[in-house]
């Protein structure tokens, strides 16, 4: 390098060094003047982002303010980060355009507030610089929160969890798209872990000015990854996976000039980005706090909890240990229902087959006839181990799946069928768990189902979990969740086992007909290598 | 302007810039330039008058192979051993060149290297990508794939199952490749297609680690041609965005005399036809009449379909239907293509096939079976005079299980069939069971209710 240019090299980087004003040469511009379509398209889009930015349904205020900050569960954070806009009340895909209807109508509102601002401005702003400065700000910290609430569900892999023994036991053809998708990663987490972390990073590159492209075209890549799947795989988030990459794509724009000119023209390019002085004291500290604390929030205390829900409540499967000496692969080797035994056959549709007692409280079975399918996708954030339902939904194949509460002195399972009518959620929405009061039919009992003896045997279900995961979502979602009065299916089936590979069942099942069932431990050869890295502890 | 010169120099190379680079030059010059002469025996076995879609596959995927390998289709991949061997080459190179050629252009020679790279990076994406376009890779499951277990399939097969169900969104994979392949054909759109090849193939080669898939090396291979592509405009890109200072573009442009601007044009014209364009309709060709995963020849006619193998018999005694007997047979299903397969309770050896290749010969094709546990899987050829089925296991670790079946159809929905099963007379009666698919059934949507 010749010491010309040396020379000039270091001119350059004190000029671009801590005081832009002292630099003459970074500074000469003069104010820049916006054209008239500019600024019309800048107005429009400043009210159209606000309008997507901020939440709008009175249940994410409500969480917001409801939560005890010393009792976190991770869903109070995620619900934080995750809202879109939602004014069009249309449930039906074909009234809302695929639930793209909401966004229109921000869009609506941004043309009618832009024009407004038009007229009202009458040409007098010269440009909006500083505006566009804050209206990136607003997108860079929601796509940012509200991509790190999606990516440590991953990192910590919660959001797709390993196919429990009953899914591995099911038909590849038995299963829905969305649910093959689901399970696809599921199999891999450290798959999984990768996802999370490329959507935790980028969260956290858009945090800061000087990282937010290189954040936002991996979020563009990632959630339009993820839109596409959605749509292909009728996984139910492809609006909300847009919306992030409508915020990537917004904060992309104003680099691709600077791109243009540099690799496709070939020319000489300054970096003229725009910052407002902050003089202000007040204001310094106050941006400096908000950004610390959001940092602090999302990225520090939400991995914590995360981490907390990964080890020990894992939100998509049940969280709760299942009799440890029941646990496993079963083959009916004798089947009697009302004393009359039934011997084996694929095509019975009375007798059970390929019996499984998962890690924790469920039990599955399948029998060849036809049952009403739950074709969500088995999210939410059900508090209860009933309604989590991830190893029901999205499985036909005859698979039935029982909850079950054990009394383990009396050795007596009480059962509930995990399919409940009208489960089907809310799609799309980010409403958690609950079901609205569509199907009042099952009236409910007035008493308990299970005896008082036996009440008194069986774990409640609030400390079932490691106390570390307690929280205060859980403490009041349990009581919450028990109002549903939905119809299930029951069963009262007493069990003896002596080391848990020959087992009798004995007792009522859902047609109230008495059952007497053997069943024989089976070592199932799976071709699919089962992973260390799974959620829950049992 | 020049007060404001940028901070990469273009025109002066360090030392240990020009050491780096001779390095990066031999190695990526050895890696992307067919030198081996594998590659042209294959060339020329090429029935030229004839050319398929998967011979420009070939062409497009090579790697040289230093080190033996083993490869049903003989052009095989490298792995990261012959890499490594490179390298060592490279050094070699290295030095002698240093000392021996003093005058090299490091800039002329930069640019040659990088357009070597990006032609074979390019033609490398865009081969893959076709095959996803027009969805090749990954077929929709076969009936026999359909009635398998979960947890029977391999993770490489439950990831190309998964994607095998939406072809929709293969090709939209394919299409990404596609694009990013057609940037790098152009020097001024290369870097923006470079940085689509590194975090595409990014993906595909954590895909092939976490799903133990058989192109790792080979998608790490592409990753690396992209990520020296991106090393050109990395630092101007770094200044710019993260330093927010000046900075001064590309300042090398090639000179050529009039007729290498043409030869120029001709060649590029040539190669983005064969590569992209004959290539683009081969596989579009291919998809209209010929799914290479799955065998040609038809099937028993009017068969295909699930079957309840209603009675079984060896040696004339009855097995009763049993959920741990491994000899009875629990299902059959046939396909549309001459495969059948029997669900069965005999624990298998399991057949791999982790790496994408292209078999002419139906035996070859292992697809269907590869990576799946549960179903023991016959090719046949049906004798028709006799009533025959000749049948021979499809899985590499069964060569010696073959079977003559004899046939009868009592009615559409029933099979009958009798035969030899090693030293057992084996009977079975099939019968058609109208089975419904969720994966079907749900495909109108998740809103409706559905009993199944």
């Amino acid at each position: 390098m010749s010491a010309e240019t040396h020379s000039e090299v270091i001119k350059l980087q004190q000029a671009s060094g801590r005081d832009q004003a002292a630099a003459p040469v970074a500074n000469e511009q003069p104010v820049k003047i916006w054209k008239p379509y500019q600024k019309v398209l800048f107005r429009i889009a400043f009210v159209f982002f606000v309008g997507m930015s901020i939440p709008m349904t009175g249940e994410w205020y409500k969480n917001l303010f409801g939560i005890n900050w010393f009792h976190l569960h991770y869903r109070d954070l995620y619900d934080i980060a995750r809202f879109q806009p939602s004014l069009v009340r249309f449930q039906n895909p074909a009234y809302n355009l695929m639930g793209y209807a909401d966004w229109l109508a921000v869009l609506a509102i941004g043309i009618i507030g832009g024009l407004i601002w038009t007229a009202i401005d009458r040409g007098k702003t010269k440009n909006y610089q500083t505006l566009y400065y804050w209206l990136r700000v607003i997108v860079r910290y929601r796509a940012g929160i509200g991509i790190i609430g999606f990516g440590f569900t991953k990192l910590l892999p919660v959001q797709l969890p390993y196919p429990s023994l009953g899914l591995l036991n099911t038909n590849f053809g038995d299963l829905t798209a969305q649910k093959i998708y689901w399970l696809s990663i599921g199999i891999v987490p450290w798959y999984q872990v990768f996802a999370g972390v490329v959507e935790v990073l980028a969260g956290a590159l858009l945090f800061f000015r000087k990282t937010t492209l290189l954040g936002a075209i991996l979020l563009f890549g990632a959630l339009g990854d993820i839109t596409y799947v959605n749509f292909s795989y009728d996984g139910g988030v492809h609006v909300y996976a847009s919306y992030f990459v409508l915020f990537a794509a917004f904060l992309m724009i104003y680099d691709v000039p600077k791109l243009y000119n540099l690799l496709i023209l070939e020319r000489y390019t300054v970096s003229n980005n725009f910052y407002p002085v902050i003089l202000q004291k007040w204001l310094k500290y106050t941006r400096i706090v908000l950004k610390v604390a959001t940092i602090w929030i999302f990225l520090v205390v939400l991995f914590y909890i995360q981490y907390i829900n990964f080890r020990y409540d894992p939100y998509k499967q049940p969280a709760a240990k299942g009799v440890k000496e029941l646990r496993g692969n079963y083959n009916v080797t004798t089947f009697k229902i009302n004393n009359q035994e039934i011997p084996y056959s694929p095509l019975d549709s009375v007798r059970w087959s390929e019996v499984t007692f998962e890690n924790w409280t469920t039990l599955t079975f399948k029998v060849n006839r036809p049952v009403p399918l739950d074709l969500s996708n088995g999210g939410g954030s059900p508090m209860r181990d009933i309604n989590r339902t991830f190893e029901l939904t999205g499985v036909g194949g005859g698979q039935r799946v029982f909850y079950y509460q054990a009394d383990t002195v009396n050795h007596v399972l009480y059962l509930q069928d995990k399919y409940a009518a009208s489960a089907r959620r809310n799609r799309g929405k980010g409403k958690s768990g609950e079901e609205s009061a569509k199907n009042k039919k099952g009236k409910g009992d007035k008493k308990d189902w299970i005896p008082k003896e036996a009440r008194a045997n069986i774990q409640d279900e609030y400390t079932a979990i490691d106390p570390i995961a307690l929280s205060t979502r859980r403490e009041k979602g349990i009581p919450e969740e028990l109002k549903d009065k939905r119809k299930r299916n029951r069963m009262i089936l007493s069990y003896s086992t002596t080391d848990g590979n020959h087992i009798v069942l004995k007792g009522i099942n859902e047609r109230k007909d008495s059952i007497y069932v053997v069943l024989d431990k089976v070592n199932r050869q799976y071709a699919l290598k089962d992973s260390k890295l799974q959620a829950g502890k049992y | 302007m020049s007060a404001l010169k940028g901070s990469l120099p273009n025109d002066e190379w360090k030392g240990y810039e020009k050491w780096a680079f001779r390095i990066f030059a031999i190695y990526f010059f050895i890696q992307a330039v067919p030198l081996d002469w594998k590659y042209y025996r294959n060339l020329f076995s090429i029935n030229w008058l004839h050319l398929r879609f998967s011979d420009i596959f070939y062409i497009s995927r090579y790697t040289p192979q230093i080190l033996a390998n083993n490869s049903s289709t003989r052009w095989g991949l490298n792995t990261y051993a012959d890499w490594l061997v490179i390298l060592a080459i490279a050094l070699i190179g290295t030095v002698i060149w240093s000392f021996r050629y003093k005058d090299t252009n490091y800039n002329k020679l930069y640019y040659w290297i990088r357009v070597i790279v990006r032609y074979r990076l390019a033609i490398g994406i865009i081969a893959y990508g076709f095959i996803k376009f027009f969805p090749l890779q990954s077929p929709y499951p076969s009936l026999s794939n359909l009635n398998t277990h979960y947890g029977e399939f391999s993770r490489w097969k439950l990831f190309s199952l998964s994607l095998g169900i939406v072809p929709n969104y293969e090709a939209f994979l394919g299409l990404v490749e596609i694009l990013a392949g057609s940037l790098l054909l152009f020097r001024k759109t290369s870097t923006i297609g470079a940085l689509m090849v590194v975090i595409f193939t990014g993906n595909v080669f954590m895909s092939n680690l976490a799903y133990e898939g058989g192109e790792a090396p080979y998608s790490l291979y592409l990753i690396v041609l992209g990520l020296f592509l991106l090393a050109f405009d990395a630092i101007r890109l770094f200044v710019l965005i993260g330093l927010e200072r000046p900075v001064e573009p590309n300042g090398f442009k090639i000179v050529l005399s009039q007729k290498w601007q043409r030869n120029r044009l001709i060649l590029k014209t040539l190669f983005i036809f064969f590569f992209v364009f004959l290539y683009g309709y081969k596989t579009w060709s291919a998809y209209h009449h010929e799914i290479y995963q799955f065998p040609q020849t038809v099937g028993l006619k009017n068969a295909s379909g699930l079957y309840d193998v209603a009675e079984f018999k060896v040696n004339s005694t009855t097995l009763p239907y049993s959920v741990t007997d491994t000899n009875r047979w629990k299902n059959v299903v046939f396909e549309k293509w001459a495969t059948l397969s029997i669900g069965t309770n005999k624990p298998l050896k399991i057949d791999s096939a982790v790496t994408e290749e292209i078999n002419d010969r139906d035996a070859d094709r292992s697809y269907e079976e590869a990576g799946s546990v549960g179903r023991r899987y016959y090719s046949y050829q049906i004798d028709e005079a006799k009533q025959q089925l000749i049948l021979q296991n499809k899985n590499h670790n069964y060569p010696d299980d073959k079977l003559v079946l004899h046939y009868t159809r009592p009615d559409d929905s029933k099979l009958v069939l009798t035969g030899v099963e090693g030293r057992d007379t084996v009977y079975a009666v099939l019968n058609k069971i109208d089975k419904k698919y969720l994966l079907q059934e749900a495909a109108g949507g998740r809103n409706k209710a559905i009993k199944l």
